[in-house]
């Protein structure tokens, strides 16, 4: 039986991070009898352990709820719940397709923020309704007038009946609601029509194959229906559907309007993409729904297993995550310091630190990841142009007419104080002033040219405690501009260790040589023998430091009745040798690769 | 060859390093626990009448701190029930301040030929301050009580503030006094211990000091004629401690009383910690054993380089062959190779390079296999 779509408001929540996006969830879904306040977990939205614990938002997690309005009727609520970090924008519009409208939340003690902005422009690109909420009123510096007013200035969005309220202490959620009903329009599909489901998440289920994500725009689907893709040939039996409520539940059909999941034994995680559109094979639709905007990697490093007998483990994991990750880049590589292992490319440095985690934490692989870099133009004399992402691939600098690197338009948010110290940072960066904006009173848009490859080491957290934490930040891609690049090579012990060469400004080099060579006799451990570490540009050495070999590694007694202990001790230390990675004869724990993008560099 | 070891669990004080089977406060069970003692050297020795012995080692605790009649009733216990050679070394550790010529006389009345004196240091605030009870006087009084006979210092390195030249002097006075053996042992803090705290709030030396002190010692004892026989152990020559040695060679022993290990026929075991644990199973015939493992294989063998690889003599390359029936240069040649810059290998033997003695973990590490 096929829902009425009158009685269903499809819906997410956008706001800049912090605001309360997963509190507010979490009050809707205790408002509507979702779950019990009791049962409730901190958080329910946000079930990998991975974003509890940073307070991030990072995979979608659709979810039902009923609401018996004030008009008498009950109404479906599905919210689909979006990432809140730049680096995710592009998994915020993937959810966006599937809604008609957005609750926009603001923090009536902090005012519009970048991301507030960046998400509420998505949301109107996608032709949402957009829903004001004002949140934190339980505050004492809450001023929620000054919020609506930047609203309505900066966004042009009516706030005048924005809803002010606590997530945290539930006060107005009721309000929230209502307005969900009234406010945000009711899918208009056509039930009878073709099928269209539009993918917009989906992961491996052991037992069930590949577990679709869907928004069903027009026609139905239900369990035994043949179904396709657009974008592959395969044809797959539907064999479950259901909703989020908020766990999977299975049900009998999906009609146009409703969000849910489709099941169909499909074991190849590559047969589905999101943003793909279902449609049915015997009477299929003519056309895909609008894909999505496709997500570019913008950074790239090695991620290497620690163990090499894990190289098909690790691909496994790579190919998993990639699933429900359209934005994660895959390609085979290899390192002379490393073994096999994978290219991978990334939306940012957060999306980076991630998926490492994930690997980590939900594959149980140990994994080595080199140094990030970005994708360079290679102009070489014989007039050919190569992409190079990865420093290694370098040619020799008598082959190379000239290099470009990618840039962005930074677009950075700020109360005026700090317009000083940003300034100067950004000229640090190496970026080129474009514009400056009094926004009102308390903010100030500074817009900057800078290239890719200066804010992917540390320019986030520079800024941040540059401003005290005040300023936010958000950019495009713009293009490449030519730059006077050069490998920077790091040798351990004379020999040059590939997993460690990073592309530098020429300008930058020496500093950032230095700065390597020092984080690294920080990480290396003593060793039997005296390790030189030196930095080198073009053969030419120009950093050096030495980690000292040890003095003592001994047990000190070793009688009668230490044999048993001593020999687990000798174990656990060689248990901890594991941990490293063996260059040559120097021996590396895997942190030390990517320490070294942790340098402190402005101070 | 095989050594019988004997533990004495009191002592006066608790020394603030300490982690061994000693408790100060249960000296009132003194004779209850001898009893026991007696008790379970003459089961032991009847389980092994077939063995034959060449060194019993008195340790504790502080064996002087107890009646001298106890100790002597321990050695002729085991005179008894086992077969102990006619010169057999047998080793008292003493304290100073806890013995006088009486105690000296009953001890070599049994047959007691060997003493070891915890000195640790010539400085009476660094004394006091780890809670030793006695001064560096208290050291030169007993050593004039033990003119002549075979005594060996154990000396601490890593103390707070320690310089070299505290070392090399508290060197000096154990020689003064006529010691023929040094033990040099570097201070390991041991969670639980009072001086972990030293530790953990940065008070004790760093490794690369300790090392420095280490050094210091090892060149000014060679001076003295004391040679390094193994990594913490210094000695005339003749004076080697026979009893050591044959742990580092992987002989056998019989560890008896509270906390005592054993290894007889490739079993290694050890008994309670516990007193009052100890002497119920003596009474009620139990065994005191609270662990028991039969060492084989890969794990025997890496036991054997583990400590043989401590001693300037090394491995003995027919020995090996003879104990685990492999060709050692042939089974580990991978790691001898890996390793090749830091040890001498002979047809006979292999050791640690002098100068990598003291950094020897890294290397012994690479004979474990995974």
């Amino acid at each position: 039986m096929s829902v009425n779509q009158k009685k269903i408001r499809n819906f997410c929540i956008v706001a800049h991070i912090d605001h309360g996006k997963s509190t507010l969830a979490d009050r809707l879904m205790e408002k509507t009898g979702q779950v019990s306040q009791r049962d409730m977990e901190e958080q329910l939205l946000d079930s990998m352990d991975l974003e509890r614990e940073r307070g991030i938002t990072i995979k979608l997690t659709p979810v039902r709820m009923f609401y018996k309005a004030k008009d008498g009727e009950e109404y479906i609520l599905n919210l689909i719940d979006t990432p809140g970090h730049v680096d995710f924008t592009y998994e915020v519009s993937r959810s966006l397709k599937a809604c008609e409208g957005a609750i926009l939340i603001v923090d009536a003690t902090q005012g519009v923020q970048a991301q507030t902005l960046a998400n509420a422009y998505l949301a109107i690109d996608n032709d949402l309704e957009i829903m004001p909420v004002i949140n934190k009123m339980d505050l004492a510096s809450a001023r929620p007038d000054e919020a609506a007013e930047e609203l309505e200035n900066i966004l042009g969005v009516d706030a005048s009946d924005a809803p002010r309220i606590s997530a945290k202490n539930g006060l107005n959620i009721e309000e929230v609601l209502e307005q969900v009903v009234t406010k945000i329009p009711a899918p208009n599909g056509d039930a009878s029509a073709p099928l269209k489901a539009l993918i917009f998440d989906s992961y491996y289920d052991n037992f069930k194959g590949v577990i679709c994500f869907v928004r069903i725009v027009d026609g139905s689907v239900k369990v035994g229906t043949k179904i396709k893709t657009f974008m592959s040939d395969k044809e797959f039996v539907v064999t479950e559907v259901g909703v989020f409520a908020p766990k999977m539940s299975p049900k009998e059909d999906l009609s146009a309007g409703e969000v849910g999941y489709i099941a169909a034994s499909i074991k190849s995680i590559e047969d589905t993409a999101v943003g793909d559109t279902i449609t049915t094979v015997e009477n299929p639709a003519k056309q895909p729904l609008d894909g999505y905007k496709k997500a570019l990697p913008m950074v790239f490093s090695g991620v290497f297993p620690l163990d090499g007998s894990k190289f098909n483990d690790l691909k496994d994991a790579l190919l998993k995550l990639k699933l429900n990750d359209a934005a994660l880049s895959i390609e085979p590589d290899s390192s002379a310091a490393l073994g096999f292992g994978f290219r991978c490319g990334f939306l940012g440095l957060l999306h980076m630190d991630v998926i490492q985690e994930r690997i980590e934490r939900e594959f149980d692989i140990d994994i080595i990841t080199t140094a990030p870099s970005v994708s360079y133009k290679v102009y070489k004399t014989d007039g050919s142009m190569m992409i190079v992402e990865n420093p290694t691939h370098l040619p020799p600098t008598t082959e190379i007419d000239y290099m470009e690197e990618p840039v962005i338009s930074a677009s950075i948010f700020t109360p005026p104080e700090y317009v000083g110290p940003i300034m100067e940072l950004c000229q640090y960066k190496r970026g080129v002033y474009k514009d400056l904006i009094y926004l009102d009173k308390t903010r100030v848009e500074m817009k900057y040219v800078l290239p890719l490859n200066e804010i992917i080491y540390d320019f986030f957290d520079s800024l941040k405690s540059r401003t005290k934490g005040y300023a936010s930040f958000d950019y495009d891609v713009a293009g490449y501009q030519k730059s006077e690049l050069v490998k920077l090579d790091m040798l351990l012990n004379g020999d040059i260790c590939d997993a460690l060469s990073v592309i530098v400004h020429k300008d930058k080099a020496y500093e950032r040589g230095r700065q390597i060579a020092e984080k690294l006799k920080d990480v290396i451990p003593r060793q039997m023998f005296e390790i030189p570490i030196q930095a080198a540009v073009g053969g030419k050495i120009i950093a050096r430091e030495t980690v000292k070999a040890f003095r003592k590694d001994v047990l000190a007694k070793c009688y009668g009745g230490d044999v048993t202990r001593k020999k687990k001790l000798l174990e656990k230390q060689k248990e901890g040798k594991k941990k490293m990675r063996s260059i040559g004869t120097v021996e590396i724990p895997s942190e030390a690769f990517i320490s070294i993008l942790k340098t402190d560099s402005d101070d | 060859m095989s050594g019988i070891y004997i533990h004495v669990p009191f002592c006066k004080s608790k020394c603030t390093y300490c982690d061994f089977a000693s408790f100060p406060k249960e000296i009132g069970k003194t004779e209850s626990y001898f009893a026991c003692l007696y008790r379970e050297i003459e089961g032991r020795g009847r389980q092994l009448k077939d063995k034959t012995f060449s060194t019993v080692y008195i340790g504790g605790g502080t064996p002087s701190v107890v009646p001298s009649k106890f100790i002597a009733g321990a050695i002729r216990q085991v005179k008894k029930f086992f077969n102990l050679t006619p010169n057999a070394e047998i080793t008292i550790e003493i304290n100073p301040g806890t013995v006088d010529a009486d105690k000296i006389k009953e001890y070599k009345s049994v047959g007691i030929n060997r003493f070891s004196i915890g000195l640790q240091t010539g400085y009476d605030d660094q004394l006091k301050r780890l809670n030793r009870v006695h001064t560096a006087k208290d050291f030169l009084l007993c050593m004039n009580l033990l003119k002549g006979e075979n005594v060996s210092a154990d000396v601490l390195l890593g103390l707070a503030d320690q310089t070299l030249e505290q070392v090399l002097k508290t060197a000096e006075l154990a020689i003064a006094g006529g010691v023929k053996h040094i033990s040099a042992y570097a201070l390991t803090p041991e969670v639980g211990t009072p001086i972990y705290t030293d530790y953990l709030n940065g008070e004790l030396p760093s490794g690369d000091e300790v090392a420095d002190l280490y050094d210091g010692l090892k060149e000014y004892l060679k001076r003295k004629g004391f040679n390094r026989y193994e990594v913490s152990n210094f000695a005339l020559d003749g004076f080697e401690s026979k009893h050591n040695l044959n742990y580092w060679m992987r002989g056998e022993y019989i560890g008896l009383g509270v906390s005592a290990s054993s290894f007889i026929d490739g079993r290694r075991f050890t008994n309670t910690f516990s007193i009052d644990e100890y002497m119920n199973a003596i009474i009620y015939n139990k065994s005191p054993e609270i662990s028991s493992d039969v060492i084989e294989g890969d794990d025997a063998e890496f036991e054997f380089i583990m400590l043989a690889l401590r001693t300037r003599y090394g491995i003995d390359l027919a020995e090996f062959k003879k104990q685990f029936g492999v060709d050692l240069k042939e089974k580990y040649k991978d790691v001898l190779a890996l390793k090749a810059e830091y040890i001498n290998v002979t047809d006979k033997n292999i050791t640690i390079k002098d100068d990598y003695l003291y950094v020897q973990n890294d290397i012994i590490m690479a004979f474990l296999r995974d």
